[in-house]
């Protein structure tokens, strides 16, 4: 049985900045909100003027003055790349409530802009900097720095404990990047688009540039510039327009630890559990879906997400991409657009998620316009997974396409 | 030679541990109401949320839970690149990052899971010795 908000509300547009990727002139963060927002309010033809929810990962109360709007709902969710899913059921909630009839759940983050232009919240080091936290007093000397340098221990230990190799891994490098070859807006779409673009082998992810043993920089995705938004609305409001809705038939969300040092257990993330309630509240199970959207910052974060989310055994996630079935012509598409590792990653991955579950559901093309060339898939179902810090909080969504 | 590299300043609540890594003690929070010893330290257990917490002098042992070779680290560390981290798990419960002593970083395969630790000391400043962590030798 589905539960009381399964399909209380569909996303009904989904959009991005004018420009993303490594842009040749840098912009704002806000820059990136701003134009993704209009972008979607011009695909819906539902005004800025009345979106009533505004959903951001801190964003919300800069957005709302610079648009001009008052808001009934404001949520500054902020647990990293999966608070764009939290976004979703939390707006989905409001939406059921009767709080809210469209919500607006923005993204702009100018991952590659800000090492041109700057950007605030960088971390300091020197001799005696200090820090309030007891977490970074207590680990801040001992040289980890970005995400790579943590993520890597969560691959030996799940190499440790299942026997699984590199090698493993790189099949989701390869098989990601072979998605990215059909989707022009990706970073990776091909050697004309960026010098490292177009399709790689297994051999090249093992023996490309060490970041972090046994993370290769290929087993790592980029850090690109990305603007997106969604719109979400009641059915009432959904059945009057002319985008195809996606309905949102489950949503979970919940949190393991925020430093890796307080992970149980590094080959396991809360995925489990936010999945779990995804799929209680949509009354459908792993099983009956026929496709999956899976923030994959690197192989391992991909490979780990997959066997929580019961679409594969303990252990063996990477074997959905090993044997075949994730990659075009599969039996089980995952990240269709090319991922986090080869579409686009800005620092938070979780929209780009969203966008490409409502392309893929909708049938909407790449740049937004309904028609074929961006759909890659049949799938009328999806799992979406966001994790958020270092392997630390997940949103998990189940989408589905309208009847 | 001074030490060169990122440390922090002192909490509020960690003078104890502090204190000890001068002696050469690796001191850990306990929970008095449960028994149970959490690092890092907290304001409250985690484990049963009791406040009523203490310090006791642990045994410097434990084993390795899992590692990583940083090739790409931040610039204060990048004269020692590369290099191992690893997390530890402590004999009396409970994990602790560190820089791994004792092992080839260019030789991640001869790396155990499971190996034993040694904690041992290194002055950062006049309040603050570090702790690290070496592998024993067989």
């Amino acid at each position: 049985m589905p539960g009381q908000l399964s399909k209380a509300a569909a996303i009904v547009g989904a959009a991005e900045a004018n420009e993303i990727g490594f842009l040749k002139e840098p912009k704002s963060s806000l820059q990136l909100h701003i134009e993704a927002i209009k972008n979607v309010s011009d695909q819906t033809g539902i005004p800025i003027s009345k979106i009533d929810g505004v959903f951001s990962t801190g964003w919300s109360s800069e957005l709302c003055e610079h648009l001009g709007i008052h808001p009934k709902y404001i949520d500054t969710t902020a647990c990293g790349g999966c608070s764009f899913e939290m976004h979703v059921h939390h707006a989905l909630a409001a939406i059921y409530a009767g709080i809210v009839e469209v919500a607006l759940i923005s993204h702009g983050e100018n991952g590659f802009s800000s090492r041109k232009i700057g950007a605030k919240g960088r971390h300091s080091y020197g001799p005696g900097s200090g820090d309030a936290s007891p977490a970074s007093e207590m680990t801040m000397a001992y040289g980890l720095g970005g995400a790579p340098s943590a993520y890597a221990h969560a691959m030996v230990r799940h190499m440790h404990r299942f026997g699984s190799t590199t090698e493993d891994f790189a099949h989701i490098a390869k098989v990601t990047r072979d998605w990215a070859t059909l989707n022009p807006r990706a970073a990776m779409y091909s050697k004309d688009v960026h010098p490292f673009g177009g399709p790689i082998t297994v051999q090249q992810v093992e023996e490309a540039r060490m970041i972090t043993w046994p993370l290769t920089v290929l087993h790592c995705c980029m850090v690109a510039d990305h603007g997106g938004a969604v719109l979400l609305a009641s059915p009432k409001v959904a059945a009057g327009l002319h985008t195809k809705p996606v309905w949102i038939a489950g949503a979970g969300e919940t949190m393991g630890h925020q430093n890796i040092l307080e992970m149980e257990d590094f080959t396991a993330t809360s995925a489990r559990q936010s999945a779990e309630a995804a799929y209680t509240m949509a009354g459908l199970g792993p099983d009956d879906m026929e496709m999956a959207l899976i923030y994959d910052s690197f192989t391992i974060t991909a490979g780990i997400t997959a066997e929580m989310l019961g679409l594969a055994r303990r252990g063996e996630g990477f074997s959905l991409w090993k044997n075949g079935d994730a990659a075009p012509g599969g039996r089980f598409p995952i990240n269709t657009n090319g991922g986090g590792l080869s579409f686009n990653h800005s620092g938070m991955y979780g929209m780009p998620l969203l966008i490409e579950g409502y392309r893929q559901l909708s049938g909407t093309a790449e740049d937004g316009i309904n028609g074929d060339p961006g759909k890659q898939t049949s799938a009328r179902t999806c799992v979406v997974n966001g994790t958020g810090g270092t392997l630390s909080t997940t949103g998990t969504l189940v989408l589905v396409a309208d009847e | 030679m001074a030490y060169d590299r990122p440390f922090p300043s002192q909490g509020t609540n960690t003078a104890p541990f502090w204190e000890g890594t001068k002696q050469g003690k690796l001191m850990l929070p306990r929970c008095r109401e449960c028994n149970r010893v959490h690092w890092y330290p907290r304001f409250i257990c985690p484990f049963c949320h009791s406040m009523n917490l203490e310090w006791i002098e642990g045994s410097g042992e434990g084993t390795i839970h899992t590692f990583a070779v940083q090739h790409l680290p931040p610039p204060a560390w990048q004269k020692d690149a590369p290099y191992v981290t690893a997390y530890i798990d402590l004999k009396e419960g409970d994990r602790m990052l560190t820089i791994l002593r004792g092992v080839d970083p260019n030789k991640p395969e001869d790396i155990k899971i499971g190996a034993r630790v040694k904690v041992e000391f290194e002055q950062a400043s006049e309040e603050m010795h570090l702790p690290f962590w070496r592998v024993m030798g067989d």
